[in-house]
């Protein structure tokens, strides 16, 4: 019972368990699917949440990509081994490497080398010592090999005490990197400078410390320290310390203090010190953005400056003085003339004081306008920077004028720029005033002289006239069969004739030599001849006395001989008169002989020996002197002292020389040598006797135009003795009336006539339309003046005589040029070339019409025939150009006178010119085409005669 | 209480002495549950207490021994409910070791509302345990019990020492010596 009252309590605790349990379970069920539902729900939020999340996340990480890839700094992580282990893409601008070249990369490898083991180093330590945050600037290189500098700020990353991965943000800082380096260069280089700098410097802070100075500035105030010690000391004080070094210390401290607090800058104040020394002194302010910022003191050691330019100032005041106590005024003036400074003596020189002319312009004020030129020219060389001298007036302030010698230099600026101009005048009024009075003296002089020159040539021309007479009578004499002592009358009569006619000559060629205008001539002479003739001479002027006059000639000396026969003369006669006057007995011996033979020319040795008195040695130099006379002490003879002077000149004249040896009491030896061309063939020997004219002169035209009647009937014998036909006009005027009249052959003409000379009359001859404007003219003159026969040919005369002449003299002359033309062969032509004509041409030209044709003959032979004479004087003058042109001209006149052939000749020559001018064969052709010309023109005139007699 | 602890102690007492007992002890003993227990309920640790104490007057037993035994049964009885927690471990020490910081958290995460003892564990040398017991219940013999159930269970052997740190019994060191 008790079991079983047991096993139902029993029942009774399992079935109130199970429905305890059951409750339980069933409020644990409940709770559990509301546990479900929330962690439902909460799972949902949490979904939600976390989508939201994410996006959010999303969306802050983009922007954050965003920022660091817009970054303009490389943004990177680094692994805490140095690996790249993400890159911003800022990186490729920078450095070259894209992102993957560069994520992986160990980041010493883009580490310029230098600087690799440093950041090492700084990383390494960051890392161990965990630093947050560090800073540093280093170089990397960039993917091209350059260099690029980086700044860069690395942060670590831990965890957990950890370090994770390092954050970076590196910034390019190249271009500051480079204004840094240069602002240290330049720094470097300014405090180099200013440490190095010849002069004291001191540079100061805006606290008066100090931030540079050298060792210069502290030698000059005597610091002990060095330099560098010296950096960073304050200033205010040293001025107080300093200042008894100064002449004037107090000064010294004032100034400082006023020039710290003005702060301008100031230049180049000198500081004279107690030493002696003297010092120069800069202050200049610095200023950043117009903030003060310090100062810089500059002081240099002008001690040698000043010394030196007080020597200058006093030079210079010394030379002032010596200026203004000179006799010179200066003057200085721009470049226009104004006047910068006026000189004491100037002033005086122009009566104003120095302030009435400073400022004025210099030509304005004192200038006459005469000089104006003057002045212009000199101030133009001037601007080229030469210097000139110069004359001129200047006005004074009274109104005087005086005269000045201006020497005038340009004034150079530092840069050689020409400034001004600097003048000094010197007064040469009194000067002037005399060169004034000297010009008239020596016009006047020189009016005399002319007058004298004109007397000697009037005389000259006086006396040779009526010698000329008596000299071409004498010869005219030797015609007249005289008896034999006639004949030795007339030999006296002619041989002292020429004696006078030399001694005028003498005395002309003394002014002649003096002029230096003697010419030597070439004539053909008889050496033998002229030799004898001169012994002669002098044997019958010794006649009675005992002296013996020898002549001895070499027997090689014969024939004729090319020279001037005259000054020979002259000085065998000025010689051989010296040895007679100085000899009182004995001989004088006269020697000729050949010295020596250079192809054809010949030296001949004249020796005068005679035994006289003799020249002392001492005076042998002097005797050729011009005046210097060796006269023995009452000498009976006397003379001008010009006799050997002019003897030597006239023997110089001629390439020979004069030597004289003596002995005083035995005689003398004049010894002259003078070479002679030697003539082969006997041209026209001069001879006493007259020649016969040769039988072409015979026919021949002369007009003779001569005042003179002695001198006309001289002419006109030997014209009437050699069969020439003549015609005498008394002067220029009726000279100029003949040659209208008839062709002459050749006209002599004698220059000083009355009522038209002879040049006036030869000009109206060769420039008037005439018969005989290409007529031969030869100049008779008795004026042998050298000047005289440049003016005969310049006025057109073709040659000259020199009265008197001897008949031969003037046959030569009319061989010379009469014998072109050749009237016999003129007649035998006219027989035989009748037929050259070119009657065909002729025909073809004028048909019938034989007025047209005699007027087309008539023009040929008066106008332009006298065209073909100046064929030969272009030739003469090489004047290539102007012949072609000429013979051009006159070859087609040719044809119209029928005259074909020499048409064809006159082509060739103008052929010729033109193409290969060579004066030898161009004369040639010339000559066969005047020759040939001459030949036709008798039968152009008989054409003409022909035609207009028909 | 957990109610499991009860329906286990009722079933070692019913094992052990029939249901008789198990019928007295919830006759005669005050308990508010009426000795109605379900492993899934909560019941005040006093029920166990008094049912402790009147089946050791019963059986003439100290309730520490009673409890001793207890703690051996109870621990059998876990490897074959909790085997899971159990099998983990490789030894006693492992599994001694991991009470405070591994089992008691999963078991708070079942039961909420269970009150477990605290255990800090000391490890001094790798054959000592030392295991400090706190608990209000002042059941460390149920713990020593559970010891020796673990020592069993793997098969060691070991010496335990229990030490009193305070009079009531609510703290108590166990030094576990394996041999």
């Amino acid at each position: 019972m008790e079991r079983l009252e047991m096993l139902n309590r029993r029942i009774e605790r399992e079935r109130n368990a199970r429905k305890h349990a059951e409750a339980i379970l069933e409020e644990k069920a409940l709770e559990l699917y509301k546990a479900n539902e929330q962690l439902r729900q909460l799972n949902e939020t949490l979904e939600n949440e976390l989508g939201q999340r994410i996006n959010e996340l999303y969306i802050s990480e983009n922007r954050y990509r965003e920022v660091i890839e817009s970054a303009q700094d490389i943004i990177y992580t680094i692994s805490p081994t140095g690996h790249f282990t993400f890159v911003n893409s800022y990186v490729e601008s920078i450095l070259g490497y894209s992102e993957s070249e560069i994520i992986g990369k160990f980041f010493i490898e883009i580490i310029e080398h230098s600087h690799r083991k440093n950041l090492i180093d700084f990383y390494t330590a960051m890392v161990q010592q965990k630093q947050k945050s560090t800073y540093s600037e280093f170089p990397v290189l960039h993917k091209n090999g350059t260099v690029v500098w980086v700044g860069q700020t690395v942060r670590l990353i831990q965890h957990e005490d950890k370090i994770i991965e390092l954050v970076a943000v590196a910034r390019d800082i190249t271009k500051t990197k480079l204004v840094q380096e240069n602002l240290l260069t330049t720094q470097a280089r300014l405090t180099t400078l200013i440490t190095n700098f010849q002069q004291g410097m001191l540079v100061e802070d805006e606290n008066r410390r100090i931030i540079l100075v050298n060792q210069l500035f502290c030698d000059i105030f005597n610091i002990p320290a060095p330099p560098q010690a010296l950096i960073g000391m304050d200033c205010s004080q040293s001025a107080e310390q300093s200042k008894y070094l100064f002449q004037n210390p107090d000064q010294f401290v004032i100034r400082i203090e006023e020039v710290l607090r003005e702060q301008k800058n100031v230049i180049d104040e000198e500081l004279p010190m107690i030493d002696g020394r003297t010092l120069k002194r800069d202050y200049i302010p610095i200023f950043l953005d117009n903030k003060y910022q310090g100062h810089l003191w500059n002081y240099k050691d002008i001690t040698e400056d000043f010394n030196i330019r007080e020597r200058i100032r006093k030079s210079e005041e010394k030379y002032r003085g010596i200026m203004n106590n000179m006799e010179l005024g200066l003057l200085e003036v721009d470049n226009d003339q104004i006047i910068i400074r006026a000189y004491d003596r100037f002033c005086e020189l122009l009566g104003y004081t120095e302030d009435e002319l400073i400022g004025k312009c210099a030509p304005d004020l004192f200038l006459p306008k005469d000089f104006a030129e003057v002045l212009e020219i000199n101030q133009a060389k001037r601007a080229t920077g030469a210097a000139s001298s110069y004359e001129l007036q200047l006005v004074r302030k009274d109104g005087a004028k005086i005269w000045v010698l201006i020497s005038g230099a340009p004034i150079l600026d530092e840069h050689g720029n020409v400034v001004g101009s600097m003048g000094i005048h010197y007064d040469i009024t009194a000067r002037k005033r005399l060169e004034q009075e000297l010009a008239q003296a020596n016009m006047r002089a020189e009016k005399a002289r002319q007058a004298e020159k004109q007397f000697l040539a009037n005389m000259s021309h006086e006396i040779r006239t009526p010698l000329n007479a008596i000299i071409g009578m004498s010869h005219l004499m030797f015609d007249t069969r005289p008896t034999k002592q006639q004949l030795e009358y007339i030999e006296i009569l002619k041989t002292s004739a020429d004696f006078l006619h030399s001694l005028i000559s003498d005395i002309l060629d003394m002014a002649k030599i003096e002029a230096g205008r003697i010419e030597v001539q070439k004539h053909s002479f008889d050496l033998v001849g002229l030799l004898r003739s001169t012994q002669r001479m002098f044997q019958l002027k010794l006649q009675n006395r005992p002296i013996e006059l020898d002549l001895m000639i070499d027997a090689r000396i014969s024939g004729n001989y090319s020279g001037d026969d005259l000054l020979l003369n002259q000085i065998l006669h000025n010689l051989i008169g010296n040895a007679e006057k100085f000899t009182e007995n004995g001989s004088i011996n006269i020697t000729a002989k050949v010295k020596k033979e250079e192809n054809d020319i010949i030296w001949i040795e004249f020796k005068i020996a005679d035994t006289g008195v003799g020249i002392s040695q001492d005076k042998l130099e002097l005797i050729f002197q011009k005046f210097k006379q060796v006269n023995l002490q009452g000498h009976k003879h006397k003379g001008s002292g010009l006799g050997l002077a002019i003897t030597k000149q006239l023997v110089e004249l001629q390439g020979g020389t004069i030597t004289v040896k003596s002995q005083e009491g035995e005689g003398s030896t004049f010894t002259v040598l003078i070479p002679y061309q030697k003539i082969e063939s006997e041209m026209f020997s001069e001879t006493l006797e007259i020649h016969p004219a040769s039988p072409s002169l015979e026919g021949s035209k002369i007009l003779v135009v001569e005042d003179n009647l002695m001198n006309q009937k001289y002419i006109s014998s030997l014209l009437t003795k050699w069969k020439i036909d003549f015609m005498i006009a008394s002067d220029g005027i009726e000279a100029v009336n003949e040659v209208k009249k008839q062709l002459f052959d050749i006209i002599l003409m004698d220059i000083q006539m009355p009522n038209m000379d002879g040049y006036e009359a030869t000009i109206k001859i060769r420039n008037t339309k005439n018969l005989n404007q290409n007529t031969p003219i030869i100049a008779l003159t008795a004026s042998a003046m050298l000047d005289k026969k440049n003016k005969t040919k310049m006025v057109g005369m073709d040659d000259f005589i020199t009265k008197p002449f001897a008949p031969n003299q003037l046959l030569n002359v009319l061989n010379q040029y009469i014998k072109i033309v050749n009237w016999p062969e003129h007649h035998q032509a006219l027989n035989t070339t009748k037929a050259s004509l070119d009657r065909k041409r002729l025909q073809e030209l004028y048909g019938n019409d034989k007025e047209y044709a005699a007027d087309m003959f008539k023009t040929f032979l008066s106008d332009v025939l006298p065209d073909f004479a100046h064929l030969q004087s272009l030739l003469n003058q090489q004047d290539w150009a102007s012949l072609s042109k000429l013979a051009h001209k006159l070859k087609p006149t040719l044809g119209m006178v029928g005259l074909t052939d020499l048409e064809s000749k006159m082509l060739h020559l103008e052929t010729n010119v033109t193409q290969n001018p060579d004066s030898e064969s161009l004369q040639g052709l010339l000559n066969t085409v005047q020759e040939e010309l001459e030949d036709n023109i008798l039968i152009l005139k008989k054409e003409l005669e022909t035609l207009i007699s028909t | 209480m957990k109610g499991i602890i009860f329906t286990e102690f009722l079933e070692m007492v019913e094992s052990q002495f029939g249901y008789g007992m198990v019928d007295t002890l919830l006759t005669n003993s005050d308990l508010p549950s009426k000795g109605i227990y379900t492993s899934v309920g909560t019941y005040s640790h006093r029920e166990m207490v008094n049912l402790v104490a009147n089946l050791g007057i019963i059986t003439q037993t100290p309730s520490s021994e009673l409890l001793r035994t207890f703690g051996r049964y109870l621990f059998s009885s876990f490897t074959k409910h909790y085997h899971h927690f159990i099998e983990k471990a490789p030894d006693a020490f492992t599994l001694l070791g991991s009470i405070h910081n591994y089992i008691h958290v999963e078991v708070h995460k079942l039961y909420p509302d269970a009150e477990l003892p605290h255990f800090s564990i000391e490890h001094p040398q790798p054959n000592v345990l030392i295991m400090n017991y706190t608990s209000s219940r002042k059941m460390a013999d149920l713990a020593l019990g559970l010891i020796e159930g673990t020592l069993e269970y793997f098969n060691e052997k070991a010496q335990i020492d229990q030490q009193l740190l305070n009079t009531d019994g609510s703290i108590v060191k166990f030094i576990i010596t394996k041999e």
